[in-house]
Order: structure tokens, then sequence, then C-alpha cells
């Protein structure tokens, strides 16, 4: 008897939902709430909601429409984020994808869902080089730089470093692979030398045994390619505590707040990261990073923040410019809206973006995190900024383009 | 050979000590109610995080906060099996065996809504290793972690040989129905099996925590190789799940030393040891090393 109660009450609560949502319009944000990258979520996903309040608060979208994020889980792995991609396009009908996050949960969920079911994909944070060549029938994007150019950019780091001699320690999956291998080649190229370059399986307790046959090879630094969440902060902590290596080298994926709260920040001084970052020049992105912090107290300096944003809301503006949910209309406007010429709208800027949209009006979108101009495969030039450790956080002390 | 000791055995005996912990329960579930109990990893994690509570509110020591994680996972699983096993028990067990995904679906997402999904520590910072005879080098936590483990499997072992208790599990555990006709209570029993296998699990769920970090899939990561290590001791034979997980463990974390100049197999395929293992064992040898029970 309790049971009918409240499996009526589940149905009722599912049945009232499904009818007060029709007027709006659906778009999926796929993340790694829990897995490895778990820490990097929080401010990320604030500032995909805050994306959505600006759409809304700037009157909706396709004529005052509601514009909702689904946000679901894909764990940063591979096989749950196809899980995760397929509920959002067969069962939620989003018009298009933000996310994932890690290289392996996009290559994955586009491969079996996003691209065969012909829908929009946009990562903020996917950088594996093996995205620019996909079969992608134009269907995915990123707005991050690929590691083809992260890996040149960390060699030259590390060679400013007077490092020459280098072990590299990378991460089993698309992520890893990528960065590791464009950092070899271009290191070796510059004329640096990779003593040991090995391979590691995420979620495993001790990595003892790979550190110490690495730490014999006579590497003056380690280069840590990995998510601190998953094995990074192990390699870093199993590293320090026997002895193996007291440099390190970091990539984006080790880039988190928790690397220093697990290691501290002591130990961690003479340690450097590469990643993906913003131009330092940028107006826009001073005012969008105190909006950001008067919204939610705080987060607007964590990784990949501005990144989120801006691919929300370019996903918002190609389907105002689509003038539909169509998803392949989505899809070719994305690069309309994105890339120049056009008038230039930037973040905030939505209800402005309507009105010229209205007026038949061109724009390109200059957002927080570049000028995102898609080239034919769906990347984008980009900066690479150089991190150091301060305090619980981190500071960026140098920036490529 | 040194390195051997220092950087590939003693994190392998570490390692095996905490799957030989969480396979006690695995192991007797399997032997007494009979069906696979899938939320065994996720008893692990609620005890890693009800110990991580312990050391936020009260300041102690993991060590100290061991009652808490204790208590944390035995109520959880006393509860589940209140709720959502025992209404079942009479049903195939294949009901139970799906029950239990769902359990540990809920018992992992209730702990990311309570505690959160990012990853945590007991206590930050790093720790030189101790050094002995300039030579040997062990954390002191490995140390902990592995002699408590001596301590818990002998209190095991004479638990289930000299208790009533205990040596009722172990008859019901070699043939139900004939336990049953001799009298003993099954739901008493049923009930002593939770509690152990919970408490072990929770002890290995803060020995995870205590060796790396605590998250919200830190259990559920270890399920296979427990499942590896109960089936090669024997289903129904807690000390053949020690002994199993012990060998996994171990195993597992030697493959990749460089025994002839070259690693055995490249680090990346070390969690499909416990595969092997496991394939091999159910082709060979079906009723594991101290011949449990048959699937």
């Amino acid at each position: 008897m309790k049971l009918t109660v409240l499996a009526s009450a589940v149905l009722a609560i599912a049945l009232g939902s499904a009818s007060a949502y029709s007027d709006e319009v659906k778009v999926g944000a796929l993340m790694g709430i829990t897995g490895p990258l778990a820490n990097f979520i929080p401010p990320i996903l604030n500032a995909a909601r805050l994306a959505e309040k600006d759409v809304n608060d700037g009157g909706g979208i396709l004529g005052g429409e509601k514009f909702t994020l689904v946000v679901v889980d894909g764990q940063a792995a591979a096989q749950p984020s196809v899980d995760a991609a397929s509920k959002l396009v067969n069962l939620e009908n989003v018009a298009a994808i933000m996310g994932g996050l890690s290289s392996g949960a996009t290559i994955a969920s586009a491969n079996a869902v996003s691209i065969p079911n012909g829908v929009l994909q946009v990562s903020p944070t996917s950088t594996s080089p093996a995205m620019t060549d996909m079969e992608d029938n134009d269907f995915l994007f990123r707005i991050v730089p690929s590691d083809n150019y992260q890996g040149q950019v960390l060699a030259k780091m590390v060679l400013e470093e007077q490092l020459s001699k280098v072990a590299v320690a990378y991460v089993n999956n698309d992520y890893g692979v990528g960065i590791a291998g464009t950092f070899k080649a271009a290191y070796e190229s510059m004329g640096g030398t990779v003593t040991a370059f090995e391979k590691h399986e995420d979620k495993k307790n001790s990595y003892r045994g790979e550190l110490a046959t690495m730490a014999s090879s006579g590497a003056e630094a380690l280069v840590v390619i990995a998510y601190a969440g998953g094995s990074g902060a192990k390699i870093v902590k199993q590293s320090l505590e026997n002895g193996f290596f007291d440099r390190f080298v970091g990539t984006d994926g080790l880039r988190d707040d928790l690397l220093i709260e697990q290691i501290g920040a002591e130990a961690l001084a003479t340690t450097f990261f590469s990643a993906p970052t913003s131009p330092d020049d940028n107006p826009v992105g001073e005012i969008f990073h105190t909006r950001f912090d008067e919204e939610f107290g705080e987060g607007s300096d964590k990784p990949f923040v501005d990144q989120s944003y801006d691919a929300t809301m370019l996903i918002a503006l190609a389907i105002e410019k689509a003038g539909t949910t169509d998803r392949s209309k989505v899809r070719d406007a994305l690069r309309e809206v994105a890339n120049a010429p056009g008038e230039e709208v930037g973040p905030g800027d939505w209800k402005k973006a309507v009105a010229l949209l209205a007026d038949g009006k061109d724009i390109n979108y200059e957002g927080v995190s570049g000028s995102h101009e898609f080239d034919n495969n769906g990347d984008v030039a980009g900066f690479i900024g150089k991190f150091v450790v301060d305090g619980d956080s981190y500071k960026q002390i140098a920036i490529f383009k | 050979m040194i390195e051997f000791i220092n950087f590939y055995l003693i994190p392998g005996i570490t390692l095996g000590s905490i799957y030989a912990l969480g396979a006690v329960g695995v192991s007797m579930i399997f032997g007494i109610l009979r069906f696979a109990h899938f939320a065994h990893g996720d008893l692990m994690t609620v005890g890693a995080y009800g110990a991580l509570s312990a050391v936020w509110v009260l300041g102690v020591s993991p060590w100290l906060a061991m009652p808490f994680a204790i208590g944390f996972a035995v109520i959880a699983a006393l509860c589940c099996d209140r709720m959502f096993y025992k209404p079942l028990r009479d049903l195939p067990t294949i009901y139970t065996v799906i029950a239990s995904f769902g359990v540990a679906l809920i018992l992992r997402s209730l702990i990311q809504v309570l505690w959160g999904t990012e990853s945590q520590v007991y206590s930050s910072g790093f720790q030189k290793p101790l050094v002995y005879f300039d030579t040997i080098r062990i954390a002191s936590r490995h140390v902990q972690i592995i002699s408590a483990t001596i301590v818990i499997t002998v209190a095991l072992h004479l638990f289930l040989t000299y208790s009533r208790a205990g040596r009722c599990m172990r008859a019901v555990a070699d043939d139900a129905s004939l336990a049953r006709v001799a009298g003993i209570d099954t739901d008493n029993i049923i009930r002593w099996t939770w509690v152990i296998g919970a408490a072990l699990a929770a002890v290995a769920g803060v020995f995870v925590g205590l060796d790396t970090d605590v998250h919200t899939n830190l259990g559920w990561n270890m399920l296979l190789p427990m499942f590896a290590a109960a089936l090669l001791g024997g289903i129904g034979k807690p000390l053949g799940a020690i002994t199993g997980g012990l060998i996994i463990g171990v195993v597992e974390e030697c493959v990749s030393y460089p025994f002839f100049g070259e690693s055995l197999l490249s680090p990346s395929y070390k969690s499909a040891v416990a595969f092997v293992i496991m394939i091999a064992l159910l082709l060979f040898r079906p009723q594991g090393l101290f011949r449990g029970r048959l699937l």
C-alpha cells in the first residue's frame, strides 16, 4: 500500500514537471561531477549557470522561451559519458550539448552519441589532438586549443627552466596519450631528453613501482600528465615520500586546488604548470569575473570557468541565430555567430545580440576566454598560461599565444 | 632486489590487505546469503566517509575514528538488508543481486549528497617513510595497515573457530538447510554476517583513505579485485578471502617489476591482472584455493 502511494506520488511529480517544462529550450551539460575531475566542477558548472541566467534575464531564447541546462554526470570517463549523453539526446531531447570535460569523455560521447544523432557538441575543456581529425560531420567543436599547441609550449617552458632531462608519467586515456606524445616530440626536437616515458592506469593506489623505475633514469624532474583527482596527486605524493623526484611539471589536469590541499604548498614551490587560459588584456574578462564572484561568492579564477561560460553562451547564440532547435541548423549557425565578420557581442550582451539577430545582422561573439574563431576542424587558436602555486591556489606568471 | 621489496612488494601487501578485508564480507555474504553483493564496495566508501566525519568534527586521528566508520557501515548494511534484501530473500537470488546494484547506486548518491563529490584526505601533507637497516623503506601507515590486518585476521580466525556464532556461520555457509534442521537461527546468523562483513569493509575503506584519499568511487573501484579475491579463496571461506586478497594485491603490484630487465607487463595493464586470475581460476579450479562452495 505504502509503495503504491509512493509510486503514484513519483508519477505525479514526473508528469507535473513534464507539463511545466514544455515551453523551453533544453541544452545538455555533460559534466564529470563525480570521478577524477570532481574538484574542478563546481565553478565550471556555476559559469554555465551564469550563462543560462544571462539568457533568461535578457528575455529568454527563441522569442521568450526559457533556456534550460540539463546537467548530467559522465564521471569524466568514456562509458558513463556515453550513457549520460545518450540520456540527453534521446530522453531530454536537447538541442545541443555543452561538454564533456575530459577528452576521453568527449571523444567517446561524440563518437557514440552526438555524431550519429547529429547533435552539436561544444567542449569547453577537451584538449586532445585526436579530436582535430575526427570524422565528426562538423558536429564537434571545442573552445580550448589542441594539445598539439600546449605540448609545444610546455616543452618550451621546461627548457626555459633549464631542465634538459625529464621523465614523463602520463595517464592512459585520450588526454594523457595526446599531450604526452606532442610534448615528447616537441621537447626532443628542441634538444631535451626524455629519460623515461611511462603510461599508467588511473585510480590505482600505488604508483611506487613505476616511479622507482623512472627515478633511476637520471631525470631532473617528473612531468606529470594526469588528473590530480585521478592519479596525479598520488604520483606527486608518493614521489616526494620516497624521494624519487622533488621537482614536478604539470599540465592543466594537475592544476587542481586538490593537489595543494593534499601535498601542501611548500613542497610544490618549484613546480610549474601549463594550462589553457584567457587573454590577459581582455576588459570583458574583468567585468565577467566580478559578476561571477558577486553571483557565487568566489571561484572566478578557477580553471575553465571562462571557457564553460563561453561554450554555453555560444550554443545559446547559435540556437537563437538558427531560430529553431533543429539540431543541424543549430550546428550550421555556430560558426556564423562565433566567427568574424559581424558586429561584436560579448558576455552579458544577450539582449543586444538578440536584437541584432532580429534585424538580420551578422554577429561575432568575442568571449571571456578568447575570440573563438573556429577553423574547419572545429578547433580554435588560444592561449596557454604558465602557472605556479600561490598559497592555496595558483597564479599565472606568463602567457603564450 | 631491495627496490622490489620497497616499491613493489610492500605496496602490494598493503593493497592486498585492503582487498582481503573487503573480500571477507563478499565471500561470507556469498556463502551464507547466496548472492553476489555488488554494494559491498560502497559499504567501504560509507565507512571511509564515516571516519572522515569523525576526523572533521572531533579532530581525532583516523584510527580513533574507526568505531565511527564501523558504526556507519554496519547501520547502513543492516538497514539495506532489512529494506531491500530481506523482502527478496525467498525469490531467486538474481533479484537480490540486481537489487544490490541499486543499493550500490543509492549509497553512492547519498554519500555524494551528504559529503560532496570532491576527494578528501584525512590529513594533508606527506611523510618520509621509515628506514630499517638503511635499505628497507616502509611508510608508517603501511606498517600500521599491514599489522592491523594481521590482528584482524587472527581475531576473525578465533571467532570463527571458537565462538558459537562463528561456528554457526561456517555451518550455514557449508550447508544452509542442514544447519536450519540442526536448529540454527539463520536470521541471527545473517545479522552477524552483515555486521562482520560491513565492519571489515569499513576498516578497509578507512585504510584506502589513509593510504591515498577518500572519494565517492573509492569502494566501487575496488569491487572487481575483491570479488576475484573471494573466488580465489573459495566462496564462504573468510580466511580464503584474506589469502586471495593478498595474492591479488601482491601480484597486481609486482607484475610490472622489471624482473628480466624489461617490465613483465606495462603498468597500464595492472587492473587486468585481477580479471585474468579470476578467469583462470573459474576455468581450472572453480572451488577456489580453500575449497569453497561451487557457484
